[in-house]
């Protein structure tokens, strides 16, 4: 009898597969129910902001780059900024920088809480979604209530903020974080002990720290791989060389250490928003900067630490009130570039664990 | 080391192959020649005091005379930043691939070929991207491409 004959063969996921956070398409080379190869299709979001900006003035691009990466579209606004600003060395207030720290962080924490629901639903536990996102919202109207907006906030400004925060913030804010604080340790309770979570996380998805290196790889799936970087820390901005907080940092690089990560570094955010609270001066939230905000001619790249890794902008400068080029750099565009690198091999529902893991948004990856 | 001594350093060591431009006002930004690319890139990286491993960004601009490519480099080890750029005619621009330096280039590269009309040498890979498959109208991020909905904003 003569043998069976196989072949290798091609499964499409995506552009609208549920758990690949947008549309991103991943074409698969099958040998039997063993990944063999990945290969990434994007551009399916592609909305060319680095081409409008270019024909915006320099308060005009910040609300289109809160498109850029909506999830957290309070790095978005800063990182902006903070390149305008120090490309006209404009001075920011101190109240100004203690709000930024406070609305960064409480991004991070809302950013990683649909992190850890996504993830969880993806892998079929559909409870903790529920549970973030009732946690979410608590962060959510203290944006709202600050600048009136819950997604894309146009709340930083080139030399500080667009609004005070009311005063009815600083309780409602300790109250949400407190709440934060104490649910995190439920999260771990609910996940960690489960058998089913361990078996579909633990070992799965490892990306070596060479690798991660390699490919630009940043932010929490780079320090879950064992290598200890934040630009918080290494490439100090704003205030955070002020605050006290730890740097988490996991060895395993696998889908568990990622998630476990990302809870760790909530924890940590919670100690700098309750530090920034304490120390947040009066006085004035924005600079002088003119409508007509002109720089000097020059070029900067400034990057700041997002929950999903390094957010870069960088600003070409001819000196008129429209940047010549505006360069974006998202932390899911080197991940997903990253993936095929290191997430064949297993089956696919194992790499569903893994994107889920590497927490991308394919808005920031297409533009 | 600080930036200062970042500079001084590099000064010391490529005298003539980087040139330093005055307009970085806190990371150091140099000039490249497009021939000295790959040697500088891969001096970067493997230098004991320096070891940028860890390439941030890279983007092509076009200033409407020209092409420049910059690379903004960081090291994880030593924590410097740096940013260098290669500057490229308008007519018939080239460059190497530096994804035998940092893989994570490769896409990046991509990004310049699609949307500037950079041609990239040895990249393996230089196929539609952001853009649709069947794209057949040029190369938007030029200064020079016009869609026929695109308005200029007035200067204020």
């Amino acid at each position: 009898m003569s043998a069976l004959r196989t072949e290798e063969f091609i499964v499409n996921m995506g552009p609208h597969h549920p758990s690949t956070h947008g549309v991103c398409r991943l074409m698969l080379t099958m040998d039997g129910e063993k990944i063999v190869a990945i290969e990434p299709y994007i551009g399916y979001l592609h909305r060319s902001l680095e081409k409008i900006c270019e024909n915006r003035t320099y308060h005009q691009c910040i609300p289109i780059l809160d498109r850029f990466e909506y999830v957290t579209a309070m790095s978005c606004n800063y990182t902006f900024a903070l390149a305008a600003e120090k490309l006209a060395q404009v001075e920011v207030p101190e109240r100004a920088e203690y709000l930024r720290v406070i609305m960064l962080e409480l991004n991070r924490i809302a950013s990683h809480l649909i992190f850890f629901g996504t993830t969880a639903m993806d892998l079929g536990a559909l409870t903790p979604f529920l549970y973030a996102l009732r946690e979410r919202e608590l962060i959510m109207d203290l944006f709202e209530m600050t600048c009136g907006q819950r997604l894309t906030y146009n709340y930083i400004r080139i030399g500080g903020v667009s609004k005070d925060i009311p005063a009815e913030f600083v309780p409602k804010c300790r109250e949400a974080i407190k709440i934060i604080d104490g649910k995190v340790d439920e999260y771990m309770a609910l996940l960690n002990g489960n058998p089913i979570w361990k078996a579909r996380t633990i070992g799965v998805g490892y990306l070596s720290p060479e690798l991660a290196v390699a490919y630009g790889v940043s932010g929490p799936v780079l320090r879950a791989s064992g290598v200890k970087y934040d630009i918080r820390r290494d490439d100090p901005y704003s205030i955070y060389d002020r605050f006290d907080f730890e740097i988490p940092c996991r060895e395993n690089g696998d889908v568990f250490d990622r998630y476990m990560l990302r809870l760790d570094e909530i924890k940590q955010s919670i100690r700098i928003i309750e530090q920034a609270l304490d120390g947040l001066p009066e006085g004035e939230i924005k600079g002088k900067v003119s409508l007509k905000f002109k720089p000097p001619a020059g070029e900067v790249y400034s990057r700041v630490e997002n929950s999903r890794g390094e957010l870069g902008v960088y600003i070409l400068s001819d000196g008129s009130d429209k940047p010549v080029r505006v360069k974006t750099r998202g932390g899911s565009y080197s991940q997903l570039q990253a993936l095929p690198h290191f997430g064949a091999g297993g089956l696919i529902a194992d790499l569903v664990a893994i994107f889920a893991s590497l927490d991308i948004i394919m808005p920031e990856v297409d533009r | 080391m600080t930036v200062e001594q970042l500079k001084e350093y590099i000064a010391g060591k490529y005298p003539v192959m980087m040139t330093p431009l005055d307009t970085g006002r806190y990371d150091p930004v140099y000039e490249v020649k497009s021939g000295q690319l790959l040697e500088i890139a891969r001096a970067l990286r493997d230098d004991e005091n320096l070891k940028f491993d860890f390439l941030c960004n890279l983007g092509a601009t076009d200033t409407g005379e020209r092409f420049e490519a910059v690379y903004s480099l960081a090291s994880i080890t030593k924590k410097l930043r740096l940013d260098f750029k290669v500057i490229l005619p308008y007519e018939g621009a080239k460059i190497d691939s530096v994804q035998e330096i940092w893989p994570g280039a490769n896409w990046f590269e991509r990004e310049m070929w699609e949307l500037y009309g950079i041609d990239v040498k040895n990249h393996g890979n230089l196929k539609r991207f952001l853009l649709p498959d069947d794209w057949d109208q040029g190369h938007p991020m030029r200064k020079n491409w016009d869609a026929p909905d695109f308005v200029r904003f007035p200067e204020l």
